[in-house]
């Protein structure tokens, strides 16, 4: 017991010490984050409380799908915990570099099953606990819940968040003992990702908005019918959700709370067996030196060389390609991508706007704009994951670039233009092929189309200005540089610059449509002409400040690193 | 070759570096000692372009070093203390990656490649990715690149740190023959028995300062001594129980 508490002190000794250790600007960034965090909180509060009252509406059916609503949101969860557990558990079973000193001490394996075990069930859950807290409150004070139902759902998450990372955690205890650890995560991480892509789109092909159709009410039943069918009484997520349910009107559900604390204390007690049986042998192999297989991608090297580029650029452009590429954590994140994109048009392509006679037209110039807008905000998350940590992702062998004899100003447009190239590619994808679907007037097309190239290169700008002015070199993966408060900062600054590019061009362009429409006959006076003039110019001029403001910072931070 | 001249450096009110004259000439190994936190590595990282001098001036093969840097960096080797590389390339990939941010490539560059990876003993794990290699293998590999564009210097933070004494060896008879040819080479290490059995010159830097430089017969004059080691002239001269050193060994 006592090696158990003191594993635990290096963590809490270095939270006390991040704090003590306050620098310039910490606070300012903690009322910024702070207040993000507030926003977010409020706003999943006000969702929650929102549909709760709007359901409560609908006597037996509000209720039918509250219930069936609880269980879905745990079944997510359920899912999101098993594979946060598997990726979490191998980090700090087996592949964390303080292992080498802990194991090498005489502590039990027990005791350190159950520390590890304790950290991984914290990593890997409290972001559900984070966004459950703000739904159930607002669920609860929807309902006017008694105070029982907030003990419960205390009493519920626990072993809820416990049960799913413990499977995890088994699940990586046997892959570990297969594969080495480094390949077992390679090989998770692609299955991972394949589960959530697929995960998108078969919720997607249900195809929800058959309920907006009148004619097809009969539907409706079928529809429900194939929302239930997942949440099985077996599953821990059915578990939670109605013990929640029951103590929302005020009585108690013994039955499926016992089933969650059993069940989550003999997981533990098992996978702590399983630990002292087979722990040891997977962190020996985690350890063993593999022959490392990858793809040579030989074609590089000469289709490069096609490019009107500098050797030193066409240099850092075959490395960057070529870590990307054979990087599974990196590319596979692709996959997923890919699932959404394709998931994306499928929904303009299904949208059926001619179904409404009369405002079908301005409608959809309509969705012309809010599809330019949507697909900026994919382009700012894109950049966001691949663009804003191109400059970390150099990591520790960064002295590599600033010893050699290039401009910073060189590597940094290297970085600049090997973001630019998919980024241009997949907003264009974004907009020309649902501007097609869509069937929206030339003229938007043509806007829309110079609207999404001057924010592509805006934002790749901006994404890799400030990657280099905020970058973690000493980070794991891409992720953790794209969550940083460097990556949050982008974003806030991204969907700003996003909302004001929409006004910009959506504006003078609907006065355009709404001109072309009604009165097409009368030529424009000066002054329309004018405004519209000057609404395409200060969107134009705005995407050059923001590219430039990015570029600058993010070369005057690499030449001032000391 | 490498000129120094009143180099500091300042972190707030601590003083790493300061006002250190230092003069490498081609051909010359000149070692840089001093016990740990004595400013050698912060030297070092000056020159090599990572860290911004407070002030002074650094001067490499006529280029300085602040005002052409490009210049500066396309004459200078740099080999790290500790061999950080993209593990995700192959040895051959990193050394023409290397190549490339000096500009060299063409039908020399696959020759010299395969030259050097032979010379450093690792031609066999040409077509390997550096993730598989071992420290060793990772440091002889750095080596490789510091001297792929045939540099006129070469900076190097404690070479023998995670070598056998194979490849401590061959590290000693590479750095000779490279100074033969021409080669300025300051050496920052630990290990004074390097110092004496290699280089012409020594520095040794105290908080910051150089306070002794010469050969080695210099140094034992300096300190009093006469047929004395290295250890305990360097341990008279900086006025350590040596233990700090005796730590790292």
């Amino acid at each position: 017991m006592q090696a158990f508490t003191y594993l635990f002190l290096p963590a809490i000794w270095s939270s006390r010490n991040r704090v003590k250790q306050s620098r310039r600007g910490d606070f300012a960034r903690a009322w910024v984050f702070g207040g993000v965090g507030v926003l977010v909180f409020a706003a999943l509060f006000w969702g929650a409380f929102w549909i709760t009252t709007q359901l409560d509406a609908y006597d037996e059916l509000g209720d039918f799908l509250l219930r069936i609503g609880l269980s879905w949101l745990f079944l997510t969860f359920l899912s999101f915990l098993t594979f946060s557990g598997i990726v979490t558990a191998l980090s700090t079973f087996f592949l964390s570099e303080d292992l080498r000193l802990l194991v090498s001490t005489p502590i039990a394996i027990r005791s350190l099953f159950y520390a590890r075990f304790a950290k991984t069930v914290l990593q890997s859950s409290w972001m559900v606990v984070v966004f459950l807290l703000p739904v159930l409150l607002g669920i609860g004070i929807a309902r006017c819940a008694p105070c029982a139902f907030y003990l419960t759902a205390v009493l519920a998450v626990a072993p809820f968040c416990v049960i799913p990372v413990a499977a995890g955690t088994g699940t990586t205890l046997l892959l570990v003992n297969v594969f080495p650890a480094r390949r077992a995560r390679d090989i998770l991480m692609l299955m991972g990702l394949m589960f959530a892509g697929s995960i998108v789109l078969l919720l997607r092909f249900i195809q929800p908005e058959r309920l907006l159709r009148v004619d097809s009410l009969p539907d409706v039943t079928g529809f429900f019918a194939t929302l239930q069918s997942p949440v099985t009484p077996m599953l821990p997520s059915f578990w939670a959700g109605e013990t929640l349910f029951a103590s929302l009107a005020g009585g108690r559900d013994l039955l499926h709370a016992s089933a969650l604390w059993t069940t989550a204390c003999a997981f533990t007690v098992l996978l702590s067996a399983a630990s002292e049986r087979w722990y040891f042998a997977g962190f020996s192999k985690s350890q063993e030196a593999r022959k490392a297989r990858f793809t040579k991608l030989q074609m590089l090297d000469p289709m490069t060389r096609l490019l009107p580029i500098s050797i030193v650029r066409r240099t850092l452009l075959i490395k960057d390609v070529k870590v990307f590429l054979r990087d599974v954590t990196q590319w596979s994140q692709l996959l997923l991508l890919l699932a959404l994109v394709m998931m994306y048009l499928y929904n303009f392509r299904v949208l059926d706007l001619d179904r409404i006679p009369y405002m079908g037209g301005v409608i959809k110039n309509f969705y012309a704009f809010l599809n330019l807008g949507l697909a900026g905000f994919v382009m700012a998350t894109v950049a966001a994951r691949f663009v804003f940590p191109a400059v970390s992702s150099e990591g520790a062998a960064f002295w590599i670039i600033r010893t050699a004899p290039i401009a910073l100003r060189d590597f940094l447009w290297s970085k600049f233009w090997s973001g630019l190239v998919p980024v241009l590619l997949l907003s264009f994808v974004l907009t020309v092929v649902a501007n097609e679907f869509l069937a929206v007037a030339p003229f938007l097309k043509v806007v829309t189309g110079a609207g999404i190239a001057l924010m592509s290169v805006a934002l790749v700008g901006l994404a890799t200005g400030l990657g280099a002015r905020y970058p973690r070199f000493a980070a794991d993966n891409a992720s953790q540089v794209a969550g940083s408060p460097g990556g949050i900062a982008f974003m806030i600054a991204a969907v700003s610059y996003i909302l004001a590019m929409v006004g910009l061009l959506g504006w003078p362009s609907s006065l355009y449509m709404w001109r072309m429409t009604r009165v097409p006959f009368r030529p424009f006076r000066p002054d329309e002409i004018a405004l519209i003039a000057v609404c395409f110019t200060a969107a134009a001029v705005l995407s050059l400040c923001v590219f430039l403001y990015g570029m600058r910072t993010g070369v005057k931070a690499l030449e001032e690193m000391g | 070759m490498i000129a120094i001249h009143e180099l500091r450096k300042q972190y707030g009110p601590f003083t790493a570096v300061d006002g250190v004259d230092l003069d490498v000439q081609p051909g010359e190994i000149h070692g840089f000692l001093g016990p740990n936190g004595a400013g050698k590595t912060t030297s070092i990282r000056m020159i090599a372009g990572l860290l911004k001098p407070t002030s002074g001036r650094i001067v490499v093969n006529g280029h300085d070093l602040a005002e052409e840097p490009e210049a500066a960096k396309a004459s200078l080797g740099f080999i790290p203390d500790r061999p950080y590389i993209y593990e995700k390339l192959t040895a051959g990939e990193f050394l023409r990656f290397h190549a490339g941010l000096y500009g060299i490539e063409g039908e020399g560059l696959d020759q010299r490649v395969r030259e050097m990876l032979d010379l450093f003993e690792l031609g066999r794990w040409e077509h390997e990715l550096v993730e598989s290699f071992s420290h060793g293998m990772k440091q002889r590999l750095v080596m490789c690149a510091a001297f792929l564009h045939r540099p006129q210097a070469v900076l190097v933070d404690e070479p023998m740190v995670g070598l056998d004494p194979r490849g401590a060896k061959l590290i000693k008879s590479v750095f000779r023959r490279m100074s033969e040819r021409g080669v300025a080479i300051l050496m920052s290490t630990h290990t004074l028995e390097v110092a004496q059995e290699m280089c012409d010159r020594i520095s040794i830097i105290l908080k910051g300062k150089i306070i002794a430089r010469g050969t080695v017969d210099d140094l034992r004059k300096l300190s009093g001594g006469q047929d004395e080691e290295l250890t305990p002239v360097f341990l008279k001269l900086t006025g350590g129980s040596g233990l700090q050193e005796l730590d790292d060994l």
